[in-house]
This record gives structure tokens, sequence and C-alpha cells, in this order.
């Protein structure tokens, strides 16, 4: 789909290659390394503390008995799409599948072209760190029911084709709600206040609110300010942010300054959501 | 008895020394921490300099000044983090890791690129050239303050 494509990307002829930009774009390599131990890039093990407790990712190179080099295009679809591994068990939502949903075959396609095409490591994964009777997957297919809804992405018809890149981006690739997004008590993303913020994110930090709220949110910024720090980190105040979105920037940084851009109009657009923390 | 004397004496000064360093040192915490934001605001307002100077919003010399004076600033970063100084001021938005002083080898190598970055940077200001800046710029940024803000500062929960 043209729209949601950033040009010279979509004319990459070689999925590896258009692979190599989508995987960083969704960071895949932040949560499937276990980079405090000198963990090999996507062979798992990281830990990611939660309200039902700490969960490590999977490998995913494409070894054949650790990793999941014997899974095929239809099942690594539905696993990054739909949530279901290739034995048929749900995964959890730790795993951004609610966002990732969104992402369109071809793109799904290249993904997994990329992640086929790296070295192979062979590390058994680690068991979850989740209390029962959260640890039992089938509990994720009534979840689902409630609070999973598949894709895929559509554009906006009323809208211009950056604002839907821009769309694409941060709600499926990105997957920038899965953090800014307040859950509920089932840890689902409170959709009604996408991108409002998080007090209790990930390994337990807050998460600022990036909707256009002038005083809890980012309404204050222009687009270039928004640019900026997904360039360099940067805030208007000459910050560099630190925690978790130092990290996402080292993948924000390597995306082309269209998609920036994009994603800079798409957040200046969203509803903005007042929220208790002032900035 | 003159020695216990004297021993108490001397006793009776180390306890009333080390109590009146320990409230100094509380003050000086304080002075510290505030120290130390004002240092790191000052750093903030220089890159502005440079990030002006690319938004032709102020001149090549506001933008020299900005990354010479980081550079000068970048040396006094060790100084700002003594020993028993984690933490912030409670009111602000951050506060110092404690892992600063048990990775105090680690906190020193970021310090120490997050420097050659700021030479860098003065060195692209130099020739003047938009691209060359906005580079090193980036690359300070994400590389030396940013690393240094990846590992060892805390965003306090409001």
């Amino acid at each position: 789909m043209v729209a949601l494509s950033s040009g010279a990307i979509a004319a990459e002829p070689d999925p590896v290659t258009r692979g190599e930009y989508l995987v960083n774009a969704a960071d895949c390599v932040g949560c499937h390394t276990d980079v405090d131990h000198h963990g090999k890039p996507y062979a798992g093990g990281r830990p990611l503390a939660t309200p039902f407790g700490t969960f490590y990712s999977p490998n995913i190179t494409p070894e054949l008995e650790t990793g999941i080099g014997r899974w095929s295009e239809a099942q690594f679809l539905h696993a990054l799409r739909d949530g279901v591994r290739a034995d048929g068990a749900n995964l959890f939502p730790v795993f951004p599948y609610p966002s990732y949903t969104g992402i369109t075959d071809t793109d799904a396609v290249a993904i997994k072209a990329y992640l086929f095409a790296q070295p192979t490591v062979r590390q058994p994964n680690r068991a979850h760190d989740v209390p029962f009777p959260l640890s039992w997957r089938w509990l994720q297919t009534p979840w689902k029911w409630l609070f999973f809804t598949p894709g895929p992405f559509r554009p906006a018809p009323d809208r211009d084709a950056v604002w839907n890149r821009g769309a694409y981006l941060v709600t499926a690739v990105a997957h920038c709600g899965e953090c800014h997004t307040p859950r509920n008590w089932f840890g689902a993303m409170e959709m009604s206040r996408f991108l409002a913020g998080n007090p209790h994110g990930p390994d337990g930090k807050p998460v600022p609110n990036i909707t256009p709220d002038p005083n809890s949110g980012i309404g204050n910024w222009s687009e270039e300010d928004i640019i900026g720090v997904l360039t360099d980190g940067h805030t208007p105040e000459f910050d560099f942010v630190g925690g978790a979105m130092a990290e996402v920037v080292k993948s924000t940084s390597r995306l082309t300054d269209a998609d920036r851009r994009a994603i800079a109009v798409y957040l200046r657009a969203v509803p903005a959501k007042p929220s208790a923390t002032k900035r | 008895m003159r020695t216990s004397f004297r021993a108490l004496a001397i006793g009776a000064a180390l306890a009333i020394g080390a109590a009146g360093s320990i409230a100094a040192l509380a003050a000086d915490k304080e002075q510290v921490v505030k120290e130390r934001e004002a240092l790191m605001k000052k750093q903030g307002a220089d890159l502005g300099a440079v990030k002006g100077y690319l938004d032709e919003k102020n001149d090549l010399a506001k933008a020299t000044a900005g990354a010479d004076d980081l550079v000068q600033t970048m040396k006094k970063i060790p100084d700002v983090f003594p020993q028993g100084t984690a933490g912030g001021d409670p009111d602000g938005k951050y506060a110092a890791k404690p892992e600063i002083w048990s990775d105090w080898q680690e906190f020193l190598a970021i310090r120490d690129t997050a420097a050659q970055k700021a030479e860098a940077l003065v060195a692209a200001v130099k020739t003047g050239d938009k691209a060359n800046i906005q580079t090193a710029f980036a690359d300070l940024g994400k590389n030396g303050c940013g690393a240094c803000h990846g590992k060892f500062r805390e965003e306090l929960k409001k």
C-alpha cells in the first residue's frame, strides 16, 4: 500500500533490507537481547518487570531447536499479529502483538526475512516468573476476546498520506502506545486514553503523556520539537532523555526524516488527554 | 590522668567535629545537588546555542561560545558527583542513581566519551557547516548526554 510506505523504503527490492529498516523501527533487538549480561542479539533472555510478574523474552534467532528457525511464514505472521505461538499456545501481551497486529503483510514478511538472515544462537528460553494462575496461557484467550482487536491497520480516507504514515508507525510498528498508554487491571491498554502516559510503566518507571495536552502532555511542543527528540533525544529545554526513552531514540534516530516528521504530525493530532502529572 | 584527659579531649573534639561535619555534609549535599542541576541547565543552554545556529535563531559566535563552554563544564562533572550525594532535589524531576558510585569507573568512562564528543562539537562548529554540526550535536546528545542519563539518572515519580 503506497500510502503506508515511506517512498524509498517501499521501493527497496530486497526484503531483507526492507526488513532491516522495519526491525529497527520496531526495535525487536531491544527486548529480545539480554544486554545487561552481554547476550547475543535476538537470542532473548531480557527480563521485563510488569505488575503481573517478570517476563523473559524468547530467542527469535533462526536457530532450529531453541529459536524460531522451524517456523513457517504463516506461523511467524500469526505470532507477530495475533499473539499465537507456532505450537498454538497464546503469547502474553508483554509481546506487543496488540500493536503489531496492524503491520501489513508485506512489512511482516520483510521483518521475518531480516530476522531469518541473522546469526543463529543456541539459547533455550527462560521460563517467565509469573505467578499462577496468570501463567496459564489459555487465560489469554478470554483476555483476547475482551481486549484484543486484530488488525490490519486501515488508513483514514479523510487524512493525508503523511498523517496515515505517522499513524501506522505510532500505532503499529513503533508501538509507542505500549509504553505511553495507561493500562487497566487486566494489563490491557486503555485506548480511550491513548498515549496519555502510564505512571506504572515497564520496570516500574513512569512514562510521560505524549498527547497534545498543554499542562500534562506535549501540547507546547512544536512539530520540530517532536522531531528533535526522535532525532537525538533532546527536549525543547535541551535536556536529553534518559531511561527507556534513550533506548527508543537509538532506533528513532535511524528512521528517515520523512518518517520522523510523519510521527510528529500524527502525534500533534492525537486527542489531548490531561493526566495527573504535570510536565 | 593527663593522658586520659587528653584522650577525652581529643575524643570530644572529634565527636563535635564529626557531628559538625555531618551537619555540614547534609547542607553540603543540598548545595552539591543545586550546583549539579545548575551545571546541567547550563549545558542545556549551551546546546541550545548550538542548535540555535542550526535553526538560524542566533549567530555562529554564540554557538561557538556555547560549544567552548560545554568542553569546560564537562571537566567539572565528576566534581558535582561526590560520594554520598545520590538522589536529588525531592521536588525536582530527576535523581542521581547510587550506581554512579558503585560503577564509578563506568560513570567516568561515559563522561570521558561525552567530553570527547563535546570537543568534536567544537571542531564541527569551527567549520560553520550545518551538516557537520548537526551530526556532532546528535552524536553528543545521544551517545554522550543520553548515555549517562540512560544508565545513571532516575526519573522521580510525581
